[in-house]
């Protein structure tokens, strides 16, 4: 078995896609691709690949990725050229690199994810209430789904919120913790910051990062990026 | 074969309307189900094609993409560079609502136009409870809902499949109907279309539809006239001298060399049947009597081992799919459905393409069947009555030993869920017959104790529809169990099944089945009901999250129709019905002769086993292989 890590964009229309749709869409575009996935045991047989974190409905990515493994070995363009050439419009392979076998899937140690939004208007306050924020210790939330009605301490899943210009418009980027061990969604932050009527506000989802030791890693060898 | 760039939407396609996608999008529920960017969609330049044709399925995205003669038909019209189809869904609540709001027309998926603008609109008529969405559909795509209200530029609406073939209540909202197959006739319509546009510059639709009327398997409604005497149908009267009396079906003879896509449109969103399709065989001899689809597609025509596997091949490497589902009106008789299954076991094992047997036989052969094809999940069987008695009734031709041995064999090859589907209201039932229901079930129910440490999983599902009459089968001489009653029964089987360990009982709502033998069987009149309940706002019937039967009772009460009259309507045998004037092809008298027989309990014989058994089909290919045998 062979292991590769894929950093991929989801951008325009395909952004309606859901988390399932994608996977779909991969699955398909691989067996029309004619590239030899692995596939689990058992009775019902799956492909092994596995996303780094699942991104919402309406959401770009612009630095998404993906845990694949195929049962045999494939160049690396080669493979990125048969993936690219079956994928609509709005779905890119960005680099492929192979991974050592041993190496933890992305899902399990993806900790945080920087989201980035545009702000048509900045209100006047809004400074304030981002500083406000950052300096609270604990910031509890009433969360509510169709089942229960739960509070959450929201405060120590945001890393880090910050305005800048960029090309002279006012851009928000929010680094928030995503993944196993919990976190927040950038609509709650947008919540937080009295933003989320604005729905002239697009969010998207800039890069994954992983934890280790109090500091952000992308994820091994791919897309070295650099914000905040 | 691959995914082809070149389908892609060019620069400078010439849309209608712009309409900006997204902005809608971001405001419903499921935004994917609208975008028609998937792969294998087709996208041609609007100003190079000469007959542009909406292909409408009168609900949601999820299920219209899950139905085959939609795909064969935008993949036949599609491969003609001179014609050009798309598709068009009906919009959830939400995305309505936005439309309405915003005075945003109804639009296709592909090129985004609004359904005025096409050419034609052909909508697939597949169960009556989505004959208000169509109405919707029209509205907000911005064609006038009666046909002698539209002009000039207006889309042709056109109406098939087997709501078709009782057209009547129908019969107001469309320039015509198809009956019977389309692989054929469809591009016979579009040719004509093309040289009417060319001559005549989309002025008199008058002459357009005379000229079609006279292509067998057209009906135009607006050529004839129900004849009403003190308020009883009694016939049709021809008012177009060109326009033939009686309207017969069209099948396709071969359907070996018939038409059939090499590729599907492979939806992003999760359909209802999410798979690559290959069509066995259509029709279906088994003459199980409530059934209307054994009746209508007949005779049985098949396509052949060698072209099956090549159309499977081609289906697989153009879509990615990882289900190919077989499909027919009942696979496990596909004659050579052994040697189909190990020829593309052995083509597609390896692959990981999971093939699926929907529509199998509750017997001991099927099962094995489906055992090589997938030996987890859970199995469905349809015996689809109780007792015995009630079962030769309707010419359901299986025996309780072969059920049971069946669902014996799926619990001791590892399955431990049984599916069950039956209906009740079916003619001369009486309590025993569902009391014996209770205790077929049972003795599946029983089986848990061969599951061994499966024991604790085992699951029956009990469901129960109820029996709908339905035009052009022997029992559209009989009337549907009145609503009460049908509640009394469901209660009944509810009581009895609720004591059995490990069996969940789920029914069809009563109301909806009612609703839907008025229709079945309706006629003309029943038109004007359809416009009021609609303009009350019914629509997505079939969905019981927006099924509303009060409504639809204010809107009978309104029109001063009682919905009674048609779902008990029990006429004479030799009364004139109000769908005669379409032809199936299946004489009168074979049905009448069926009817009989099941009253009196007899069965009646597979034509494809024992030989013809007389159903009045002319030129008909399985008759060669009679073997004479008597009714
Ligand atoms: S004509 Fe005879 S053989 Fe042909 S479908 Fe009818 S009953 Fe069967």
């Amino acid at each position: 078995m062979y292991h590769y890590r894929l950093c991929f964009s989801k951008e325009g229309d395909l952004k309606f896609l859901s988390h399932l749709d994608l996977m779909r869409t991969f699955i398909r575009a691989l067996r029309r691709a004619g590239v030899p996935v692995a596939y689990s045991k058992g009775f019902n047989p799956q492909p092994k690949l596995s996303f780094a974190a699942p991104l919402g409905v309406g959401l770009e990515g612009k630095n998404e990725y993906l845990d694949l493994y195929l049962s045999e070995h494939r160049e690396e363009n080669k493979l990125m050229e048969s993936f690219n050439e079956q994928f609509p419009p709005g779905l890119k392979i960005k680099k492929i690199s192979t991974v050592e076998l041993n190496q933890h899937p992305l899902a399990s140690v993806i900790g945080a994810a920087l989201y980035v939004a545009n702000l048509p208007a900045v209100p006047p306050d809004l400074p304030q209430t981002l500083a406000g924020i950052l300096h609270m210790d604990t910031l509890v939330k009433v969360r509510q789904d169709k089942k229960n009605v739960k509070k959450v301490d929201l405060r120590p899943f945001i890393y880090d919120l910050k305005i800048k210009d960029v090309d002279g418009k006012d851009t928000l980027f929010m680094l928030l913790a995503t993944g196993s061990k919990g976190g927040v969604r950038p609509q709650e932050v947008l919540e937080l910051l009295h933003l989320e009527r604005d729905t002239e506000i697009k969010v998207y989802r800039q890069d994954l990062f992983i934890l280790e030791g109090g500091t952000l890693k992308n994820p091994e060898g791919i897309c070295s990026v650099y914000y905040l | 074969m691959g995914y082809n760039k070149s389908n892609l939407p060019k620069k400078g396609l010439r849309l209608v309307t712009e309409i900006d996608i997204s902005r809608l999008l971001e405001r419903v529920r499921k935004p994917a189900s609208y975008l028609g960017r998937e792969i294998n969609a087709v996208f041609k330049k609007l100003g190079d094609v000469k007959v542009h044709l909406g292909l409408a399925f009168p609900d949601l995205y999820e299920v219209g993409m899950s139905h085959l003669g939609l795909k064969i038909l935008y993949a036949l019209v599609n491969k003609e560079p001179d014609f050009y189809a798309e598709r068009i869904f009906a919009p959830a609540r939400d995305m309505e609502d936005i439309l309405r709001k915003e005075k945003i027309p109804l639009f296709s998926l592909e090129s985004r136009t609004p359904l005025k603008n096409f050419d034609l609109i052909g909508f697939t008529l597949q169960y009556e409870l989505s004959y208000t969405t169509i109405l919707n559909m029209l509205d907000l795509g911005g064609i006038p809902l009666h046909s002698d209200q539209r002009k000039g530029g207006d889309p042709f609406v056109i109406g098939g499949g087997p709501g078709a073939l009782n057209p009547e209540p129908l019969a107001p909202f469309f320039d015509f109907f198809v009956i019977g197959d389309g692989e054929e006739i469809l591009p016979e319509i579009l040719k004509v279309f093309a040289h009417w546009k060319d001559g005549h510059d989309r002025r008199g639709r008058a002459a357009f539809l005379k000229k079609i009327a006279r292509i067998p398997g057209i009906y135009v409604p607006s050529f004839y006239e129900p004849l009403y005497f003190q308020g009883k149908f009694y016939g049709m009267k021809v008012l177009e001298k060109d326009a033939p009396s009686v309207i017969e079906r069209r099948t396709v003879p071969d359907l070996e060399n018939a038409f059939y896509p090499e590729s599907f449109v492979v939806p992003y969103v999760d359909v209802v049947h999410d798979r690559a399709v290959l069509e066995l065989f259509r029709g279906c001899s088994k003459g199980c009597r409530f059934c209307q689809a054994g009746y209508i597609y007949r005779p049985v025509r098949e396509r052949t081992v060698s072209r099956l596997k090549e159309l499977a091949g081609s289906i697989i490497n153009s879509t990615g799919f990882e289900e190919l589902s077989l499909s027919s009106l009942s696979s496990s008789d596909y004659s050579c459905i052994e040697g189909l299954l190990e020829e593309l076991e052995q083509k597609f094992g390896k692959d990981y393409v999971r093939l699926s047997l929907p529509s199998l036989r509750a017997d001991a052969y099927a099962l094995r069947l489906a055992d090589q094809v997938n030996r987890s999940g859970g199995v469905t069987f349809a015996p689809e009555a109780g007792s015995q008695r009630l079962r030769n009734v309707i010419n359901k031709k299986i025996a309780e030993e072969e059920i049971l041995e069946a669902a014996h064999l799926a619990v001791s090859s590892g399955r431990s869920h049984i599916k069950l589907y039956f209906m009740i209201g079916l003619p001369t039932e009486t309590e025993e017959d569902l009391s014996e229901l209770t205790r077929l079930v049972q003795k599946i129910a029983n089986l848990r104790q061969t599951a061994g440490n499966r024991k604790h999983a085992f699951k029956v599902t009990v469901s129960v529809s109820t029996f709908v009459p339905k035009a052009h089968t022997p029992f559209q001489w009989e009337p549907q169990l009145e609503l009460p009653e049908v509640r009394r029964r469901q209660e009944f089987l509810r009581q009895h099944l609720r004591k059995l360990r490990g069996v969940d009982f789920t029914w069809h709502e009563a109301e909806m089945s009612f609703l839907e033998a008025v229709f079945a069987r309706g006629d003309r009149l029943l038109a004007s009901v359809l416009e009021r309940a609609y303009a009350m706002g019914s629509r997505l019937d079939a969905w019981s999250e927006s099924f509303n039967f009060p409504l639809w009772e204010k809107a009978f009460a309104g029109e001063e129709i009682e919905p009674q009259n048609y779902a008990r309507y029990k006429p004479a045998l030799d009364d004139y019905l109000p769908w005669d004037h379409i032809d199936t092809g299946l004489s009168r008298e074979f049905l009448k002769r069926e009817y009989q027989r099941a009253l009196k309990g007899d069965i009646t014989y597979d034509c494809r086993e024992r030989g013809c058994v007389g159903c009045g089909l002319e030129n008909c290919s399985l008759r060669q292989v009679e073997k004479g045998v008597p009714l």
